[in-house]
């Protein structure tokens, strides 16, 4: 049998099941024996009509639509839409409110740099650590719940200010969790960048200069991994921040090691932020007054979520009912990065720059299908197997 | 460069184009370009992109309903925490605008979005697909319109 170069190029789709997050996708890579050489996107498979179902309900409704976009991010979508309609109606909350919008801001990041950690952790076989980044997260979600009432929808926010306060049994529980979690995100560190296994498939893969991830649009922790400046909370501060100022982490190298280094930097800085937050929580109400109706007007927000920064856009017609909403998360704009970086890269690497732009995908078996574009035969194969492919690629090259 | 200074910045390098009409000031961090011609909306933003001012954050659109028979279409630019934001007035009926593409990668899905969501084509667009609708979404019936009546879908099964 005679094989030809040309004929052993495949299309491979992986997705469309990514059930866990507003941007489940579908991937087309095509390669050239083991390399990438072109990558497609197609997006939308649990796409809900959230923007066009604002249209037809109230703002108090809204409040809680809005929330259920992203399981992971929940509490910053409703505290953009409070702060974005807030603005509308020329309404501020009062600052305990504001700081403790933060508050639970800064929990839920860590909650999702902690599931990041996991569910990367996994793509690359290292399930030991993904059993541990997961076990360690729950003392997190304890928290939220013991702040909010709930593990993930917190619903913290109404328009107008919060629900929840911190009493003194709250703050010392949050400081106890706070230790350990610090203790174990120094573990943490500390594995990530010395492991020698792990570093292989991090290290100088998937590398963004400053200029391509600028370009490219990328945001969030992608993009401060090449050293890009851009974090709302630093740039544009909102609620809290003013008070409570951020301090940039940045990474120059701009490969997968890069990012995880900047999102463990980011976690050190969340506990700094909510010891000093809990420490100096201003006195005040929590809620002031908000109109049913607000007035005719747009407004912008951009707010700082995990994965990098969110866009809310709402334009008031003077009932109770939004004429507009446009939402932009950060996932969509860091998309356009994954599929250029893929091409000229290992298919085995391929879940580990999925992975590392933190798209929120869990860990859910996909079917991938390897279709011969010549010849039209396929061959099926599921997401585990492709991520079983990275590992034994990386691990039939060990000494 | 705070926010005053960047949009100092950005009107001068707006109203360098002598077509543009008007430039207003909603509030004092956002700067709104009313671009009256499309051929204005590449040149606006190579200036923007060359003094490096902002990312294209978002694009949103906004249909104007049936009377007006107009669609707004509008660029968010955010440089530091000032927004520079370019608005389109587009007819309903086919609404064209060209592609930021090829000054902006990361427009993509933005315009994937804007072509499927409202029914406006993309000149220039690479990869013309659907990004969210599924295949079987019936041809020339956009969603986000305000007159998008859901029973399209029943007929079609």
């Amino acid at each position: 049998m005679t094989t030809n170069q040309e004929t052993e190029r495949f299309t491979i789709s992986i997705g469309p099941q990514h059930p866990a997050l507003k941007e489940p996708g579908s991937f087309q890579f095509t390669v050239d024996g083991e390399i990438v050489t072109k990558a497609y996107v197609r997006l939308g498979y649990a796409h809900r009509g959230i923007e066009k179902a604002t249209e037809q309900r109230n703002y108090i409704q809204d409040l809680y639509l809005l929330e259920r976009i992203c399981g992971i991010c929940s509490h910053i979508h409703a505290t953009a839409f409070c702060l974005t309609a807030e603005k509308l109606a020329h309404v501020e909350a009062p600052p305990r409110a504001q700081a403790i919008r933060v508050l639970v801001a800064e929990l839920e990041r860590i909650h999702s740099h902690f599931l990041w950690i996991g569910v990367s952790a996994h793509e690359a076989g290292f399930d030991t650590l993904f059993m541990y980044s997961w076990r360690d997260r729950e003392t997190v979600m304890d928290l939220l719940e013991g702040l909010t009432g709930n593990r993930v929808n917190y619903s913290a926010n109404v328009l107008g200010g919060v629900k929840c306060d911190v009493d003194k049994e709250q703050k010392a529980a949050i400081l106890a969790g706070l230790d350990f979690l610090e203790e174990r995100t120094r573990h943490y560190f500390d594995v990530l960048t010395n492991d020698s296994m792990f570093l292989q498939r991090t290290r100088g893969i998937a590398v963004m200069s400053r200029n391509q991830a600028e370009v490219m649009g990328a945001l969030g922790p992608t993009a401060r991994a090449s050293n890009v400046a851009r974090d709302v909370r630093v740039e544009s501060p909102y609620a809290a921040y003013k008070q409570y100022p951020v301090n940039m982490m940045l990474d120059t190298r701009g490969d997968l090691e890069a990012r995880f280094v900047v999102r463990l930097n980011e976690l050190f800085e969340s506990f700094r932020l909510i010891r000093l937050i809990l420490d100096t929580l201003p006195e005040s109400a929590l809620t002031v007054r908000f109109p049913r109706r607000i007035p005719g007007g747009e407004a912008v927000m951009r707010l700082e979520a995990p994965r990098g920064e969110l866009f809310y856009f709402i334009k008031s017609n003077g009932t109770d009912k939004p004429e507009r909403v446009k939402v932009r998360t950060p996932t969509i704009s860091n998309m356009t990065s994954v599929i250029k970086l893929a091409v000229g890269h290992q298919l085995a690497d391929v879940p580990m720059i999925l992975a590392g732009i933190d798209p929120c995908f869990s860990c859910n078996d996909r079917t991938v299908q390897l279709t011969n574009a010549r010849n039209g035969s396929s061959n099926t194969m599921t997401w585990e197997g492709l991520r079983q492919h990275g590992i034994e690629f990386y691990g039939g090259k060990r000494k | 460069m705070n926010s005053e200074e960047i949009l100092t910045l950005a009107s001068g390098i707006v109203s360098s184009w002598d077509w543009v009409t008007e430039i207003s000031r909603p509030n004092p961090k956002q700067m709104d370009v009313k671009v009256t011609s499309l051929q204005e909306l590449i040149p606006i933003v190579v200036g923007l992109r060359v003094k490096r001012l902002g990312h294209l954050s978002a694009i949103v659109c906004m249909d104007l309903g049936a009377e007006a028979k107009e669609m707004e279409v509008i660029y968010f630019f955010c440089p530091g925490d000032a927004i520079i934001a370019l608005r389109v007035r587009i007819p309903r009926e086919n609404a064209v605008l060209p592609s930021l593409c090829e000054v902006v990668p990361g427009a993509e899905s933005y315009e994937r979005e804007l072509r499927e969501m409202f029914g406006i084509e993309i000149t220039g667009l690479v990869t013309p697909d659907r990004l969210y609708l599924p295949d079987d979404w019936p041809e020339g019936s956009y969603p986000m319109r305000k007159d998008f009546d859901p029973k399209v879908l029943s007929v079609q099964e």
